[in-house]
């Protein structure tokens, strides 16, 4: 399993636990200081990414999908921020 | 003036304190209990982590159970705190969604809750402000940490307002990812946060700072804080979440 830290520019700390077959998502928590609300929507976002392939453009908009759908608000943090700590998570 | 319920300061444990929090939030959704401010400190010694937050990784936990710190997860985001029982006072402040003090844009609502610290550290004579997302600063560095949970129909924001500083302690009890220390080009934690006690090179005792928060909390919001005790629907409740969740492995551990 791969675990990175990365801290969002003017934001909060991202750590995002990998795992990965070939260049997909197999399993993922991603942890930090950052904030959403409703708190449920993480595990929403963590079961939406398995499966996809690690990419930063496919994994923003993945998120951004299951932020709109649950009407969900993420702070301290982008759903890009998040794709460029997986992204670095995957290349480490 | 608009009144809000005040539950003068408590000493609990973790469990009680986070447990209370959500009760009051369970009985307020009931239409049980009105807009509710309360006071507390952490005994023993606690670490809280944010609700998306690891607990091995932020948290030494061999250390503090050594030194009997109690570890928890709290229901808000946010990053790790220590609350060291001699070292502050935690708030939280819990309102039915939609109310005036807690607008829908997250950011502006901590504003709006937070210059209850603002004013209230300003009665000791510091000049403390805002800083987004959800932080207090005074003399650059953070004196009071903020987190805020929407749920049960409810918002709850709860903070610490930091009297003293074990700074020894904090980071033998918590793990710092090297990366935010060097992101911000700052290696001494003293250099980002800082204390009541450091500031005024005084020795504030507690009530000083709880006479100064209530007053505080009271002109910022344009509120009259009539003091009162949980009800003992509240308790019980409480009782049940402390043994039933925040106690528990399965909660703590989760991630």
């Amino acid at each position: 399993m791969k675990v990175v830290d990365y801290k969002v520019p003017n934001g909060k700390m991202l750590k995002i636990k990998l795992e990965f077959q070939e260049e997909m998502i197999k399993s993922i928590t991603i942890l930090g200081d950052f904030f959403l609300h409703p708190e449920t929507t993480i595990e929403d976002i963590e079961s939406a990414l398995i499966g996809c392939k690690i990419d930063i453009p496919t994994i923003t908009m993945l998120i951004q999908d299951v932020l709109q759908e649950s009407e969900s608000t993420l702070i301290g943090a982008e759903p890009s921020d998040i794709a460029k700590a997986i992204e670095k998570a995957f290349q480490q | 003036m608009e009144e809000i319920r005040f539950i003068d300061l408590e000493v609990h444990s973790a469990f009680e304190n986070m447990a209370i929090d959500e009760a009051i939030m369970l009985s307020m959704k009931e239409g049980k209990v009105g807009p509710t401010l309360r006071f507390y400190r952490w005994l023993p010694t606690a670490v809280s982590i944010g609700t998306f937050q690891g607990m091995n990784d932020e948290v030494d936990v061999d250390f503090c159970k050594s030194k009997n710190i109690d570890v928890i997860r709290r229901i808000t985001g946010g990053g790790a705190v220590y609350h060291d029982y001699n070292g502050e006072i935690t708030y939280s402040i819990i309102l039915p969604k939609g109310h005036r003090l807690v607008p829908d844009d997250i950011v502006e609502s901590y504003k709006i809750l937070c210059n209850g610290v603002i004013k209230g550290v300003g009665h000791l004579g510091i000049e403390a402000s805002f800083k987004p997302i959800n932080d207090v600063i005074a003399d650059r560095k953070k004196i009071s940490g903020n987190a805020q949970t929407r749920r049960h129909s409810c918002v709850l924001q709860h903070g610490t307002v930091l009297l003293d500083l074990d700074v020894s302690m904090m980071f033998q009890a918590l793990k710092v990812p090297l990366e935010k220390i060097s992101d911000k080009m700052i290696a001494d934690v003293k250099e980002r946060v800082t204390s009541i006690r450091d500031i005024l090179n005084q020795d504030i005792a507690i009530d000083e700072l709880r006479n100064a928060l209530r007053n505080g909390f009271s002109d910022a919001l344009r509120v009259k804080l009539v003091p009162s005790a949980l009800t003992s629907e509240e308790l019980k409740l409480a009782e049940k979440l402390a043994n039933e969740k925040y106690s528990t492995t399965q909660w703590n551990f989760k991630r």
